[in-house]
């Protein structure tokens, strides 16, 4: 019974955030941005001119109706990688995203051999 | 003449280090259960000169002794004298020094503090500590000295760069490299414990003071960092995933580590090569953060000194360090039998480490990384802020939920979890959830679990208050306090509202809830900057809140600089941040606004969190 009123909320709780979906969000993108001028911070975060031209960029890709990722896409064409602070899942960055969660994976199953070692014993 | 003082004085530290490796191997093979008393004189005379050899340095910023390069590069004679002596440290070569005093410091007090171990173990960790002093100090003799000298004498100095005049980021990097450099001592006494097979408890005894000191300042350290980035930057956050930010993260993850198995260590006796590669790990990471800031080797907001040379000096003392560890681990490795059982607390602390690695290797790649790319496809990428969070947000939701549950699990084997309790609390949490829910309106899914995992940590370690048995005081203090900490940070940083604009003089401007009037400029002299002043009225048209806010934009005369300085109103509901800059060619002025809820609480909770590791450096002061 217990079980079922946790499982109910549970679900309740994430069936009411699934229906707020998220649109297209400008600032979201600015704080994906390196400002190329400034030393390590986001357009969002800079008053630079650089910053201020490539905001300008932002809006304009999204009234062309441009997703977020073709506008990242436009924009590494024009100014090479290092202005995401999101590095895209490609072959090179395959290692980045994936071997943290290797380790991950890696962990668990050295502490579950741990756990099997000692109950095959017991 | 304090160049020759300093330069005397560093030479004298050298002989001292050689003398004490010199007598403390010879000390290695006497029959005679106790350590010569020559160490410990020279062990003080070492102490001392190296304080003083300090001081050198601290006199001669304050009288402005601009024949010596640092202070000349550095200091400005009009320069308030608190900056003066925080100027010490403040540049490369200084750090440097303060560096070699943690290490010698540690060193001494490691001798007197451990007098119930064995005398050979106590030896061998004042001999590996000492060639690593020696490696500094001859680093700063040979490349980084501060007391090299220019003739004739430059008539005024360059000044220190105005954003580090400041008071957090005066004691910000003391407490840093008490954290840092600190772990320097387990590392040294990891090795040595290896080599005198001293692998029991009392190992872990010996040092888990250590651990916990290194924790808790590299904690606070951590701490003046941000709430430094915060009001400095002028950007509103305090946490940029900056790779200098993010080597002193590092060492952190491999200390709570640390800290976690040496708990099972002092028990149960077992994990003992895995505390000795933690052990080892927090200090090569040390010195490697301090490589990949120093040599410039990386791109970011803190790169106030590199020098390619001095990159390869700390690469090849790095890397000798990680020869002689790792052989020497290989050497005495034992495989031995862990044995655990899936419910207990030693899982539990496993599972900690697990954790710990994870953030610890991704962090470590997320830095690494764009070197790697780099230099193989000569394609530079950066890796910032939404790699991270999209990492390792979901896995710390987990991770909450084993932080709540773990302490709670009995050594060797626990009987059940209590499924009511948790199922209860978990109800709990959800229902809090909704309450933030519907004061704050939409958050993602994610940012959910986060408020749901964080709040079960929090009323489970509330809970642990009211326990009786078992009752450690220490640990529920961090726990809940790291809690609360993701708490805030999550609502932070989903509720905080940003508003960007132009205004000019006599201007009112209403965005949203929140009206703006820029009432007037003013220009102020101080000693050592000009400023123009704004005076901006905030009003909350919904709480009819209505505050006065003065951004600054300041021009200091050495070196010329021109920075903005933001106007924080804080209270314990929110923080109001604002920052003000000119734009070229138009009297308007661009302002930033944010409205930044609960802010004051994560440093509260950051502060709980250190807190919570010295009272238990107390508690275990007390017991031993």
């Amino acid at each position: 019974m217990k079980i079922k009123l946790l499982c109910l909320v549970i679900f309740f709780n994430f069936s009411v955030y699934a229906t707020s979906n998220e649109i297209l969000n400008e600032s979201q993108i600015h704080k994906n941005l390196r400002c190329l001028v400034c030393q390590g911070q986001s357009i969002a975060d800079s008053n630079s001119d650089f910053a201020q031209t490539l905001k300008m960029v932002v809006k304009d890709l999204i009234k062309q109706g441009k997703t977020e990722d073709e506008i990242y896409n436009f924009l590494s064409e024009k100014y090479g990688d290092w202005i995401l602070y999101k590095p895209k899942f490609n072959y090179e960055n395959f290692l980045l995203w994936s071997f943290p969660y290797l380790v991950l994976v890696f962990g668990g199953f050295i502490i579950v051999f741990l756990i099997k070692r000692r109950q095959k014993k017991t | 003449m304090l160049s020759n003082t300093g330069n005397f004085l560093l030479s004298l530290n050298i002989f001292l280090s050689a003398l004490i490796i010199y007598y403390s191997y010879n000390n290695l093979k006497t029959s005679d259960n106790l350590i010569s008393k020559k160490v410990f004189k020279i062990s003080i005379l070492q102490s001392t000169s190296i304080l003083i050899c300090f001081f050198t340095l601290v006199s001669a910023f304050l009288v402005s002794d601009f024949s010596l390069i640092t202070v000349y590069q550095n200091s400005h004679s009009l320069k308030p004298i608190f900056y003066k002596i925080s100027g010490t440290w403040g540049n490369h070569e200084g750090s440097l020094l303060l560096w070699v005093i943690i290490l010698t410091l540690f060193s001494f007090l490691f001798l007197i503090y451990n007098r119930k171990h064995p005398k050979n173990y106590r030896l061998y960790t004042l001999i590996i500590q000492n060639f690593l002093i020696l490696g500094f100090l001859f680093f700063i003799l040979l490349n980084s000295n501060p007391f090299s000298f220019i003739s004739p004498p430059p008539s005024e100095g360059l000044g220190l760069n105005p954003i580090l005049q400041d008071p957090a980021l005066a004691i910000h990097p003391p407490l840093l490299y008490v954290g840092f450099v600190g772990s320097s001592i387990y590392f040294s006494a990891a090795i040595a414990s290896m080599i005198t097979n001293y692998s029991d408890k009392s190992f872990a005894k010996s040092i888990k003071s250590w651990v916990l000191i290194s924790w808790s300042f590299q904690t606070l350290g951590i701490l003046v960092g941000s709430i430094w980035a915060y009001y400095e930057l002028g950007w509103g956050g305090f946490w940029f995933w900056d790779p200098v930010e993010n080597a002193s993260l590092l060492p952190w993850f491999a200390m709570t580590a640390l800290l976690h198995s040496l708990l099972v260590l002092e028990r149960r006796n077992v994990l003992y090569f895995w505390s000795i590669i933690l052990c080892l790990l927090t200090f090569v990471l040390s010195v490697m953060g301090t490589f990949l800031v120093r040599s410039g080797i990386l791109n970011s907001v803190h790169t106030f000194a590199n020098d390619p040379t001095r990159g390869i000096y700390i690469l090849v003392f790095l890397s000798l360090m990680i020869l002689v560890s790792v052989y020497i681990l290989f050497s005495k490795y034992k495989p031995a039998s862990i044995e655990i059982n899936s419910n207990s607390k030693e899982t539990f602390v496993l599972v900690n480490n697990w954790f710990m690695l994870f953030y610890l290797i991704t962090v470590l790649l997320g830095t690494l990384y764009p070197i790697f790319t780099d230099a193989i496809s000569n394609n530079k990428i950066s890796v910032g802020p939404p790699f991270y969070n999209s990492v390792i947000i979901p896995v710390v939701v987990i991770f909450l939920f084993f932080m709540a549950i773990g302490p709670n699990a009995k050594w060797i084997k626990n009987k059940f979890i209590d499924l009511k309790i948790y199922s209860f609390i978990i109800l709990a949490a959800i229902f809090f959830n909704f309450i933030i829910f519907f004061f704050f309106k939409s958050y993602s899914i994610i940012s959910n679990l986060i408020v749901i995992s964080s709040l079960f940590l929090i009323l489970s370690s509330i809970m642990d208050l009211f326990k009786k048995i078992n009752f450690n005081f220490p640990r529920v203090i961090s726990h809940l306090s790291f809690g609360f900490l993701i708490l805030f940070i999550g609502l932070n940083h989903n509720f905080s509202i940003e508003k960007d604009f132009n205004l000019k003089i006599g201007e009112t401007k209403q965005i949203d809830n929140f009206k703006f009037h820029l009432k007037d400029l003013k220009l102020i002299q101080d000693t050592n900057y000009k400023a123009v002043v704004g005076s901006l009225k905030v009003n909350d048209l919904l709480t009819k809140e209505e505050r006065v806010l003065k951004p600054e934009i300041r021009i200091y005369d050495n070196p010329q600089t021109l920075t903005y300085e933001a106007s924080i109103q804080t209270n314990f509901i929110r923080d109001y941040y604002l920052t003000m800059s000119n734009i070229d060619r138009s009297d308007y002025y661009n302002i930033k606004f944010q409205k930044k809820p609960l802010m004051i609480w994560i440093w509260i909770s950051v502060a709980m969190l250190s807190l919570g590791g010295f009272l238990s450096l107390f508690r275990h002061a007390k017991n031993n």
